[in-house]
């Protein structure tokens, strides 16, 4: 296949009255790809993608259909090429008046001459496609989300369009729901073989059946390229993007990012040198959370960090900063505290620890699996680093809490 | 099948509305489904105060027809009324026409007293030989003034 | 400049809500000439008229019969009752007839099919507005006031006269109920007088004025609805909650105001 640009925006800017909405956006979509829009909710994802329908105009600045500017068409060529464009809505839209076999029927009545039997086979044809056989005399509010999606693809593309524009396909549905829209946008895609252009939330698995990226952040496009590109790229608001999920994960567990700690800790060890003042840093390690992950769930070892993180900061208060600083591990800063004082907070929090329903056995009643958590603990000195402050953290690393399962229901402190 | 129920209930709907229509408009309000079957006559009067356009036109008490329109002939001051007439009534050169009133404050209406003549009125024919409106007040004043 | 005067101040903000007026009166009016001329578009939309007709009209036989009978018969009774003072309760038909086919019948069938039609068209558009279902219909190059608005204007204009003349016949019957059997008069007498004072302008212009209703109810119902997402105020769900009252009242003032000067210029 041949990279065409079958849809290319140059400099437009579009405005909502005051607000603008696109500063100076260039896109290029090209043909028999699939091309996915990622951003920010309300930084105009949707509204880029209106403009290649044409429900919206740009104020200035010019799109481009296969090398042609939409704006010096006439009337009858815009709507030979509208007919070529499917778009598929967020919440579907799907005419809740009007059955399975109407709703993807509709197009071909209003749109064209052909006669009844053969929209019917047509129809019929894409329902079986999309194995919806079952369901052609339902309405769409009796059938599940899933199946909705379904017939909403199927009435995107019961008219053969080349490009069909996806707005959020995968939004609002569950993980496994998600991924079966997705490997069923793409499977159709490679089958099909239109271009498709989609907005989406969904990373990082909305990466694997694109063919291209563009990031839309403050009023325009900074970063356009192949999801590959896109993992290698050191911009660091690219890697903001793929490192989304993880950050909302820390906004759950209620900590801080690596960053702001790190920040943080280079902080207090400039004021050692000046003020004389100690503080201490505390490393605590999950063991096997990798294991855990994988044999009790997700979510259970996600309950176990938030778990930690909220003990910390119940305990800590506003004096001291707890951060994730990988998968399993938190670090914790503690100012104006030495290594007695730390040790005094560090038995103090293992007592807490063991009322806590994350420890109990009882609260994982299929499979229990031992962990432990261990603390280590370091003193900052006047020309100590960051990186020797953790290391001596770790080389001092003890079991403060430990899930049993044979004695069950205990937390043991060693 | 959910189709064809909704296509009887239409359909029923739309007949029984036409029905409804088909009674308004020709019994109540007297439409001339066909357009032919009456002539017209004009009537000369003095004074036809009161009487109406769709006012009935009888003989001896039974409706004959009805008025069409009320005009003034500028000539002769005089009001010029055509009745349309039932084609299968006849009525004759000399029948006098008068505006009557049903009841004491009755609606008007007009009723012909048929004439001895052999000669009929032909359509656009006009009946000379007419009583006006019988004015209440006058008749009282003159009671009053003992005149009758 | 800063700080304006009162009055003129006053006189600003009754300019400004006079012209957006004006202006709210043009969009409905191009709103209309649009569904309505696309009514004749070709390819014809029987199917889709029909179904609004079964909406609109079929589904409203029953409340219009009911409303009929009772106003009806509320007239008998009243109408016995002042016809009585003078003497001339024979004139009852006539009174019952007259009230019906001028006034009553189109007023209360349109208000009837306000309620139970045109809040439902204003919730169903206004829905379909909000789920993206009219801008569905953009996208697939269908024009949405054509395949959306057009029947309804269609059905309102063959539903409407239909509902008048069934409550209006209902209506005479029911005088006949409370007039005849109830209080005793003579049934030829009721039938003869509505059929001696009735002429075809009474029934005429009961007709247009069920047409102007019809199109004030479909296109005011409809309009709001449509552009419930303009609405300030209101998103979503709430946003059609607020269309459909604003639909029920404005239409039932319109036609209410539309009655009285329907009535000075066909009288």
């Amino acid at each position: 296949m041949t990279r065409s640009p079958f849809v290319e925006f140059r400099n437009v800017v579009k405005r909502f009255g005051e607000r603008t909405i696109l500063d100076g956006v260039d896109l290029t979509v090209f043909k028999g790809e699939i091309t996915t829009i990622i951003g920010k909710s309300g930084a105009g994802k949707s509204v880029l993608l209106k403009h290649i329908i044409g429900l919206l105009k740009p104020d200035s600045g010019e799109i481009l259909f296969e090398g042609r500017p939409l704006r010096s068409m006439s009337k009858a060529e815009w709507k030979q090429l509208k007919r070529k464009v499917s778009y598929m809505f967020q919440q579907n839209a799907l005419f809740d008046s009007m059955n399975v076999f109407d709703n993807v029927a509709l197009p071909l009545r209003e749109r064209t001459r052909m006669p009844a039997e053969e929209i019917r086979k047509k129809v019929m044809a894409r329902i079986e496609q999309f194995e919806l056989s079952e369901v052609t005399d339902k309405f769409p509010s009796q059938i599940s989300g899933g199946m909705q999606k379904r017939v909403a693809l199927a009435r995107a593309l019961v008219t053969d369009p080349s490009i069909i524009l996806f707005d959020e396909p995968t939004t609002g549905l569950d993980p496994l729901r998600k991924n079966t829209v997705l490997s069923m946008i793409a499977h159709h895609q490679r089958e099909i073989g239109f271009t498709a252009v989609m907005v989406s939330h969904d990373i990082p698995d909305v990466f694997l059946i694109s063919n291209r990226v563009a990031i839309i952040e403050d009023k325009r496009i900074p970063f356009q390229g192949t999801p590959v590109e896109l993992e290698q790229s050191d911009d660091p608001l690219v890697q903001q993007f793929i490192r989304g999920q993880e950050s909302l994960a820390d906004e759950l567990t209620g900590l801080l990012t690596r960053p702001d700690l790190e920040q943080k800790i280079r902080q207090e060890l400039t004021r050692i040198g000046r003020f004389q003042k100690t503080f201490s840093v505390v490393l605590f390690v999950i063991d096997d959370l990798e294991h855990i992950r994988e044999k009790v769930g997700f979510i259970a070892a996600q309950r176990i960090v938030q778990c930690l993180g909220n003990l910390l900061k119940g305990h800590l208060g506003t004096t001291g900063m707890s951060a994730r600083f990988s998968q399993n591990e938190i670090l914790t800063v503690l100012p104006h505290t030495d290594l007695s004082r730390a040790q005094h907070f560090l038995e103090d929090l293992a007592g807490r620890m063991k009322d806590a329903e994350t420890f109990q056995a009882k609260t994982y009643p299929r499979i229990c699996l031992e962990f432990y958590i261990k603390a280590g603990i370091a003193q900052a000195n006047s020309g100590a680093s960051l990186e020797s402050l953790i290391e001596q953290a770790r080389s001092n690393l003890r079991t403060i809490a430990h899930l049993e399962c044979t004695t069950g229901r205990r937390v043991s402190k060693s | 099948m959910k189709k064809y129920t909704m296509e009887t209930a239409v359909g029923v709907f739309v007949f029984i509305g036409l029905l409804c229509v088909v009674y308004l408009t020709v019994k109540l309000g007297k439409m001339e489904i066909i357009g032919g079957n009456f002539y017209v006559i004009y009537a000369k009067f003095d004074n036809v105060s009161g009487l109406k356009p769709d006012s009935s036109v009888e003989i001896a008490g039974v409706e004959i027809g009805r008025v069409g329109d009320i005009k003034l002939d500028v000539n002769s001051e005089m009001a010029v009324v055509s009745l349309k007439i039932k084609k299968d009534i006849p009525v004759q050169e000399d029948a006098i026409a008068s505006v009557k009133t049903s009841g004491l404050i009755g609606d008007k209406y007009i009723s012909i007293t048929p004439g001895g003549s052999e000669e009929l009125l032909k359509p656009g024919d006009t009946i000379t030989d007419t009583e006006s409106t019988l004015d209440i007040e006058d008749l009282i004043r003159q009671f009053v003034h003992g005149k009758v | 400049m800063k700080k304006q005067a009162l009055p003129l101040a006053l006189f600003r903000y009754l300019g400004r809500s006079f012209i957006s007026f004006v202006g709210e009166l043009g969009a409905i009016a191009i709103f209309f000439f649009y569904g309505f001329v696309n009514i004749f578009s070709y390819p014809f939309q029987p199917r889709k008229i029909m179904q609004q007709v079964y909406f609109i009209g079929a589904k409203s036989i029953m409340i219009v019969a009911l409303v009929g009978l009772f106003t009806g018969m509320v007239l008998g009774l009243q109408g016995y009752y002042t016809l009585v003072k003078f003497g001339s309760e024979g004139m009852l038909g006539a009174a019952v007839a007259l009230s019906l086919l001028r006034e009553l019948g189109p007023v209360l069938t349109a208000l009837m099919v306000i309620g139970r039609a045109g809040s439902s068209m204003a919730a169903e558009i206004g829905i379909m507005r909000i789920s993206e279902q009219i801008d569905a219909l953009d996208t697939m190059d269908i024009d949405p006031i054509r395949f959306l608005i057009s029947p309804r204007i269609g059905a309102s204009i063959i539903s409407f006269p239909l509902l008048t003349s069934l409550f209006d016949v209902i209506g005479i019957l029911g005088g006949y109920l409370t007039g005849c059997l109830l209080l005793r008069i003579n049934s030829g007498i009721y039938f003869n007088r509505i059929y001696d004072s009735v002429v075809m302008k009474d029934v005429t212009s009961g007709y247009w004025k069920s047409l102007a209703f019809a199109i004030i109810v479909s296109t005011i119902c409809s309009y709001q609805g449509y552009f419930t997402h303009l609405r300030p105020g209101g998103f979503g769900a709430r946003g059609v909650s607020l269309a459909t009252t604003s639909a029920v009242v404005i239409s039932c003032v319109l036609v209410l105001a539309a009655d009285y000067v329907l009535t000075s210029l066909l009288l």
